[in-house]
């Protein structure tokens, strides 16, 4: 019975994967570590489902000539599932890659809070109206400024 | 083969053929399109008038809950047609390209499969395909703040899949299925517990991204300010009303549990508060849509956190009222897009186009006999049964912040009369803009001369799509092979 704690650390290792995931996405600067970062949850995320229906004692759902009925088999619809999600994951990936190199031919920079701060202004650019002070700037002086700040408002 | 499946396949046929076409005969590559898109509205109506709903058809022969199937029922094609007549409505007769072309055929196709799919696999398929439908058509507005807004869209939405994919992983742990109906059974049992809740919200935030839900909103008003202006009517228009309806139905038939409905209302009112007073804040027209859209989506979560056939009515009056109201600002919004300032005495140079913008505002506020006085009715009466205290602080709510939704639809609608503005802009309303606006103004005024007959037909849709004993019924036992 030495089977369950090797199988409670692939649920921990699949949920923890998520979890760096998600830290990634909310704590890199650079926008392409970001879409890493999305892609180890989606690993993470993708681990999780096959182990929902993956036993230990059971063998690839293909029927082969040979094989002594009632052969046990792991479930083959997670495995289906993530299939999917895997080739859907490849594709948005190299979309996002593809539209990346756009946005650094455009705006020189993948920082990310450097490209919201001139996303900003290029859609009040867009819309005709002024830079103007935004509803979510803090009223004082923020105890660690970032450096982007005065570009922002400029 | 039951044709219904040509509804899914036709477009996405449609839209694979479209580039290859472009390149033989630019005329054809336009016209497949909307040819697709008239049969597939044909073909609704015929199912929609026809008797023998609801069905379900097992594609590939292989019987639910083992197969997957489609579910026709009055809502799955009230939903289809809405998707198959906005994305006609919206086709660029003019400018658009090929590109465009295919991915609109792809953003049909996978929403007429998400309203049909009785599956949980499909849906994540045809929500994914529909997702990246829409980032192209983003995109296809060649500018690098489309490119940027497009790619932070993306991130929320890759998140979002990663956490519904998350859910559908608990959901499979506990029931070992993934087909609707059968997870309907199963659901009271095994899902009624906090791996359940936890699923929920998995979901809920997974498809909350295209649905505009509180917390994972903030692609919205950088993708409708930049993003094409009929592109932006389209996904206010068909994107979150899919995943709505999506969300309904998992509502209905796996998550009916009280918690699910809570939180559905906090998160609504979350959203409706947030949505209205950003939307107070805006400086622009374009993000005050966006801003309001989010607000009107959080309306509509409202609605459905009610218990019962009362919610889901109240949900859907919003909700359909939102798609005659909005695609239509956008399409005013191609020519009127920008600073608000800059639309003083709009009223004189586009008489026109005011009034119908005039309509619109109203609706939206809620003011009598408009169709969208009933629907928010339909929200507080529905929360006033409820009774609960939770039900009624959200009535205060929804009654405080549509004071604020008054207050800047009216700022606006005063500052088109009041004579001209310091920077008198001509106006370049296009004739194809303001015509396909007027459209939806005829579809509003038709929809509140007939508001009680619509009203019997918007119950008798809820109570069917209500019934999960007979959507069960339907699915796992006269599923026929086909």
């Amino acid at each position: 019975m030495n089977q369950l704690p090797v199988e409670y650390l692939f649920f921990v290792g699949a949920i923890g994967l998520v979890g760096i995931g998600v830290a990634g996405m909310l704590l890199c600067r650079n926008l392409f570590r970001v879409l890493l970062a999305l892609v180890i949850a989606e690993a993470g995320a993708n681990l999780l489902l096959v182990l929902t229906g993956y036993r230990w004692d059971a063998v690839a759902p293909i029927v082969l000539p040979g094989m002594p009925a009632g052969t046990t088999m792991v479930d083959p619809v997670p495995q289906a599932l993530v299939l999917t999600a895997i080739v859907i994951g490849v594709g948005i990936q190299a979309f996002a890659v593809a539209v990346l190199i756009k946005i650094y031919h455009g705006y020189g920079s993948l920082d990310r809070r450097r490209l919201a701060a001139m996303l900003d202004r290029d859609m009040n650019e867009l819309a005709g109206v002024g830079p103007g002070r935004s509803p979510e700037a803090p009223a004082g002086k923020r105890p660690f400024p970032p450096p982007e700040q005065q570009e922002g408002r400029s | 083969m039951n044709a219904v499946a040509l509804l899914v396949v036709l477009p996405l046929l449609a839209a694979f053929l479209t580039p290859s076409l472009g390149r033989v005969s630019g005329l054809a590559a336009k016209l497949l399109g909307p040819a697709v898109l008239l049969f597939c509205l044909g073909l609704v109506w015929h199912y929609s008038t026809g008797d023998g709903l609801p069905f379900s058809i097992a594609l590939g022969g292989f019987l639910p809950p083992l197969g997957i199937n489609l579910y026709v029922d009055s809502l799955a094609l009230l939903f289809a047609g809405i998707v198959f007549l906005l994305v006609l409505l919206a086709w660029p007769w003019g400018d658009g390209s090929r590109e465009q072309y295919a991915l609109l055929m792809l953003l049909a196709g996978s929403s007429a499969a998400l309203a049909l799919s009785g599956d949980l696999f499909n849906i994540f398929v045809f929500y994914e395909l529909g997702a990246v439908a829409s980032f192209g058509l983003v995109v296809s507005a060649g500018t690098r703040a489309a490119h940027l807004a497009t790619f932070r869209y993306l991130l929320i939405s890759g998140l979002g899949s990663v956490l519904f994919l998350l859910g559908v992983a608990i959901v499979y742990i506990n029931t070992g299925t993934l087909n609707l109906a059968h997870l309907a059974t199963l659901a009271p049992q095994s899902l009624n517990n906090i791996q359940g809740l936890v699923a929920f919200v998995l979901i809920l935030l997974g498809v909350g991204v295209k649905a505009e839900l509180f917390l994972v909103n903030s692609w919205v008003p950088e993708v409708y300010a930049t993003a094409p202006g009929w592109v932006s009517g389209l996904l206010a228009g068909i994107v979150s009303k899919l995943a709505i309806l999506v969300l309904l139905r998992l509502l209905i038939l796996v998550f009916d549990f009280p918690d699910a409905h809570n939180l559905l209302l906090l998160l609504g009112v979350a959203g409706f508060v947030s949505g209205e007073l950003a939307a107070w804040w805006a400086r622009d027209f374009r993000r005050l849509l966006a801003f309001s859209s989010i607000g009107q989506l959080g309306l509509v979560f409202i609605g459905f956190s009610i218990s019962g056939q009362a919610g889901v009515m109240a949900g859907l009056a919003v909700a359909l009222h939102h798609v005659l109201v909005k695609p239509a600002l956008f399409y005013l919004a191609e020519s009127w897009g920008g600073a608000l300032g800059r639309l003083r005495g709009a009223g004189g140079r586009s008489p026109l186009a005011a009034a119908v913008f005039v309509l619109f505002a109203l609706s939206l506020i809620g003011v009598p006999p408009l169709p969208g006085f009933w629907a928010k009715m339909l929200v507080i009466m529905g929360l006033a049964g409820e009774g609960g205290n939770l039900q009624i602080t959200a009535i205060a709510a929804v009654l405080v912040v549509t004071v604020v939704e008054a207050a800047y639809l009216l700022r606006l609608v005063g500052s088109f009369y009041a004579g001209d503005g310091p920077e008198a802009v001509p106006s370049k309303q296009g004739p194809g803009d303001i015509s396909r606006a007027l459209l939806f103004a005829v579809g509003l005024l038709l929809a509140m001369v007939f508001v009680l007959p619509l009203g019997d037909w918007l119950s008798s849709v809820s109570g069917e799509a209500m019934n999960v004993p007979h959507y069960v019924a339907v699915v796992l036992q006269r599923g026929e092979l086909q």
